[in-house]
């Protein structure tokens, strides 16, 4: 009896290895049985997905010290593990929904399409091992092999374009994962362990050492290509523009924030106790990330590269707040991509069934959707109003919470503010496919792909309204601070849509010539690589100073 | 000493990606990086001297065998990176008719 | 001209900075791995080769995406490889000369002894160099010999994608089976009182699944390269 209990004690204790293998098993025998109906074994898989975490989270927290697992028992320092806390939980709770949501949507096109089931669910399990992996070898496996996955489903299509936006994504994001992997034997050469908890114990007994600022230079370099900041992000662009809606959405929403969460890993775990004086560094990089990233966006044309030059945007904003070192800034950093992950994840599933019907892309060309498709109306606006920061939707929470740790320094202010207001403008720009008389287009729908938009649209609102009683829950954190009904954010909410308007009226509209050359800009790869050499050394030109 | 000339491979890579307008001299530049990566991580391990890590017999002291395993790893990451990218050339080559960066990533799409 | 002098200069400062760091390692130098895996390494994995005994046993789980990533790299390619319809330049390859005699000749004496080889490589993977992906490779390279000597030999590369993945559960499942034996996952499936004979029996097993999988692998990823330029 006592056995049984504690071989049952046992399964629940590798639940994180049944999170990383039923989806590839699944893909597995997808791809073996070429059959229609063994590829519903991918809601099977989210299924027992969805109750595994569940039973995870409430047995993790009740016996919070089986937190680690060490694969084969061995010394902690030798073997790999696997460590899940508060932060991995977040994760794996959005990586499944946000694969549900994507799943529902392309489900009806393509369940005869073995291979693109197979390449989809074999991408969840990767990424589920990445959020929850404690050896950095591991960490460099899994993002090798989220880029492979990511490259072969960006050309998945096999259009030209989808093949040069392809190599692109592969070989900038191979250099940086091989400049991750140079930061690892550093560390290995100086400590004799690659387990991150176990080095974010001894790394500040070595900490003033160049080689341990070189790893950390090299390391951080290797994800911040991954992450798309700035000046590294034109990949970005190419890939999420050309790749099918369904692969846009899980790119923008959720792998990107990968590179995110191991940043949240490196900086925050490993290398917090060597106290580098980085944080003005990261923040100013957020900054004009989030800059730059809507300057491209208001002068784009293409409805699926003003959503991927946001997404950079959003990344920029997420790292001001991931930059901080005091919690409430941090928090806001990790809602937001929640958040972001929920409301550009609608975007671009809503953009895809605009596309889709009107068979073009072109914002200019596309009217009159709000009579044509007045559901998909309704979800595009809700996703609109929480990405530009309305009071009522979720974007407006988290990016409270970022704002709140710049109050009083007024030249960061004034350029958040132009970054807002460049997304509000931006939007009303996008929001032109509403008006308009009806067209004639053909009445294709499928059902499926509502019902997991409007999980998502939902998502936005309740977190929008509940945000306390959520925060408190689940981060135990105090939000108190922020109020909805204060009069004071509706009236920055109206300020921004107003002078958005205008700036959309009289500048973007007319369609000036350095609108144009803006969004004619194309960088080479030789000089993407040529701005990662420079990245890094001022990077590290900041640590040594 | 060894472990500076194994950088040096690196870094002659890193120079070759940022000058190099052939998307084919793309992918080797990141074949030779990857080299003096691998490189780099074996000569690291051997910064005592030793024997190989093979215990059959009276061996005083062996080089480190967890950078070997690691590079193991790496090598077939790394062929499979190569293979993938060499395929995508070849279908660039179909679509656009040359395989200069310039002209493959400047050409608008239709 | 410009950039490339201050390309050449910025790469100048990362490798000053690297040898610096060099000089740093001379004291800090840490021995702390390699002497764990001299004192533990062939009691705790029954194998004599250090290197084999870290990635089939401290280090199974890397081993499995190693052999994933092959997997994933090759449907891809496969994938990425058939042809659509629009493509405007693709000309074909037409087999422009017959093989020389000499190569063909060659090649045929050749070839079981590289398969000859390649197997001792692999099963013998845990008592000297070698093991089952540096095994698998040198298979493999046999294998692509025979196009050498049958140069319209063609292969069926759904059959082979179909046994790898069989082969990537099995490894999986053996993996595995430590929980039930040993109550730990991913490592060998006998417990540490065993004799190093009986453990190596898990060894030589993993190393011959991974390297007929390997071998499979690369000869998959060689065709699909053969058959566009055919």
């Amino acid at each position: 009896m006592e056995r049984s209990a504690r071989q049952g004690g046992k399964v629940v204790f590798y639940t994180p290895v049944l999170f990383v293998f039923v989806p590839i098993l699944a893909s597995l025998i997808i791809y073996l049985f070429k059959n229609k109906w063994v590829s519903l074994l991918v809601f099977v898989s989210q299924a027992a997905l969805s109750v595994l975490v569940v039973l995870f989270a409430l047995y993790l927290q009740a016996n919070p010290d089986q937190a680690l697992i060490v694969f084969g028992g061995w010394d902690e320092r030798i073997g790999i593990s696997f460590y899940n806390d508060q932060l991995s939980l977040i994760f794996i709770f959005l990586t499944i929904i946000i694969w549900w949501v994507i799943l529902l949507y392309v489900f009806k096109e393509n369940n005869e399409d073995n291979k693109f089931l197979f390449f989809l669910t074999f991408l969840q399990g990767i990424f589920l091992g990445l959020i929850q992996t404690n050896d950095l070898f591991n960490l460099f496996v899994f993002i090798e092999l989220t880029t492979v996955l990511v490259t072969i489903l960006i050309a998945y299509k096999k259009s030209g374009p989808a093949f040069r936006a392809g190599i692109y994504y592969l070989l900038v994001n191979t250099v940086g994962a091989l400049f991750f992997l140079v930061g690892i034997i550093l560390l290995y050469n100086v400590f004799g362990t690659i387990n991150i908890r176990y080095l974010a114990n001894v790394i500040p007994t070595h900490a003033n050492t160049t080689i341990v600022k070189l790893a950390f230079v090299f390391m951080i370099g290797g994800i911040s290509v991954k992450a798309a900041l700035v000046p590294l992000f034109t990949w970005l662009p190419k890939a999420h523009g050309v790749a099918q809606s369904g692969i846009s959405a899980l790119l923008s929403g959720l792998i990107v924030k990968g590179a995110l969460y191991a940043f949240i890993r490196m900086y925050h775990f490993m290398f917090i106790g060597a106290q580098f004086q980085v944080t003005e560094l990261f923040f100013y990089i957020g900054l004009i990330t989030a800059l730059v990233g809507v300057m491209f966006a208001i002068t784009q044309k293409d409805m699926k590269q003003i959503l991927a030059y946001h997404t950079v945007s959003q990344v920029g904003i997420m790292m001001m707040g991931l930059s901080s070192l005091d919690s409430f800034t941090l928090y806001g950093g990790i809602f937001h991509i929640l958040n972001h992950a929920f409301f550009k994840s609608l975007l671009f599933l809503g953009a895809g069934v605009i596309i889709h019907k009107y068979n073009t892309k072109k914002v200019g060309e596309v009217r009159g959707v709000w009579k044509a498709m007045p559901m998909l109306s309704i979800l595009m606006i809700i996703a609109m109003l929480s990405i530009s920061g309305a009071p009522l939707f979720n974007g407006f929470v988290s990016k409270y919470m970022i704002k709140y740790a710049i109050k009083g320094v007024w030249h960061k202010e004034a350029l958040f503010f132009l970054v807002n207001l460049g997304t509000t403008t931006s939007f009303i720009k996008f929001s032109q496919v509403f008006f308009g008389p009806k067209p004639n287009v053909q009445k294709c729908s499928n059902p499926l792909q509502f019902v997991g938009m409007t999980l998502l649209a939902l998502l936005c609102i309740g977190i929008g309204l509940f945000y306390q009683p959520i925060a408190e829950g689940l981060l135990s954190l105090d939000l108190s601070k922020i109020n909805i009904l204060d009069v004071k954010n509706w009236l920055d909410y109206a300020i921004f849509v107003g002078l958005g308007y205008l700036l959309y009226r009289f500048v973007i509209a007319k369609d000036f010539k350095i609108v144009q050359a803006i969004r004619d800009f194309k960088m080479t790869f030789e000089t993407a690589n040529y701005l990662f050499i420079v990245y890094l050394l001022v990077l590290f030109g900041i640590i040594l100073l | 000493m060894s472990p500076i000339l194994t950088f040096i491979v690196i870094l002659v890579g890193l120079y070759g990606l940022a000058t190099s307008k052939n998307i084919i001299k793309s992918v080797f530049c990141v074949t030779i990086i990857e080299a003096g990566v691998i490189l780099l991580f074996l000569n690291l391990g051997n910064l005592e001297g030793g024997s190989i890590p093979i215990l059959d017999g009276i061996v005083e002291n062996i080089v480190d065998p967890l950078p070997q395993a690691l590079m193991i790893t790496t090598i077939v990451i790394g062929a499979t990176i190569t293979a993938l990218a060499l395929m995508l050339c070849i279908k660039i080559f179909h679509h656009y008719g040359s395989i200069e960066w310039k002209e493959v990533l400047g050409k608008e799409e239709k | 001209m410009i950039r490339r002098i201050t390309l050449v200069l910025m790469l100048v400062i990362i490798f000053g900075v690297f040898v610096l760091s060099m000089i740093d390692l001379q004291s800090l130098y840490n021995t702390s791995g390699k002497d764990y895996f001299f004192a533990n390494g062939v009691f705790e994995t029954g194998s004599l080769n250090l290197v084999t005994g870290i990635y089939l046993d401290y280090r199974l789980f890397d081993s499995l995406f190693e052999a994933g990533i092959l997997i994933v790299a090759v449907s891809g390619v496969m994938w990425i490889s058939q042809h659509e319809i629009e493509e405007k330049n693709a000309t074909f390859m037409f087999d422009k000369q017959k093989t020389p005699n000499l190569f063909v000749t060659f090649s045929r004496l050749v070839y079981p002894l590289m398969l000859g080889f390649g197997i001792y490589v692999i099963v013998n993977g845990h008592v000297s160099p070698g093991g089952g992906f540096q095994g698998g490779a040198i298979v493999a390279t046999a294998i692509l010999i025979l196009y050498y000597i049958d140069i319209n030999k063609t292969t069926d590369v759904a059959k082979i994608l179909t046994i790898e993945k069989i082969l990537f559960i099995l490894i999986v499942l053996i993996g595995s089976v430590g929980l039930i034996t040993r109550g730990e996952v991913f490592t060998n499936f006998f417990t540490l009182s065993t004799s190093t004979n009986l453990k190596s029996i898990y060894l030589i097993a993993l190393n011959i699944l991974i390297g007929t999988k390997v071998a499979l692998g690369m000869v998959a990823i060689f065709t699909a390269f053969l058959k566009e330029g055919r």
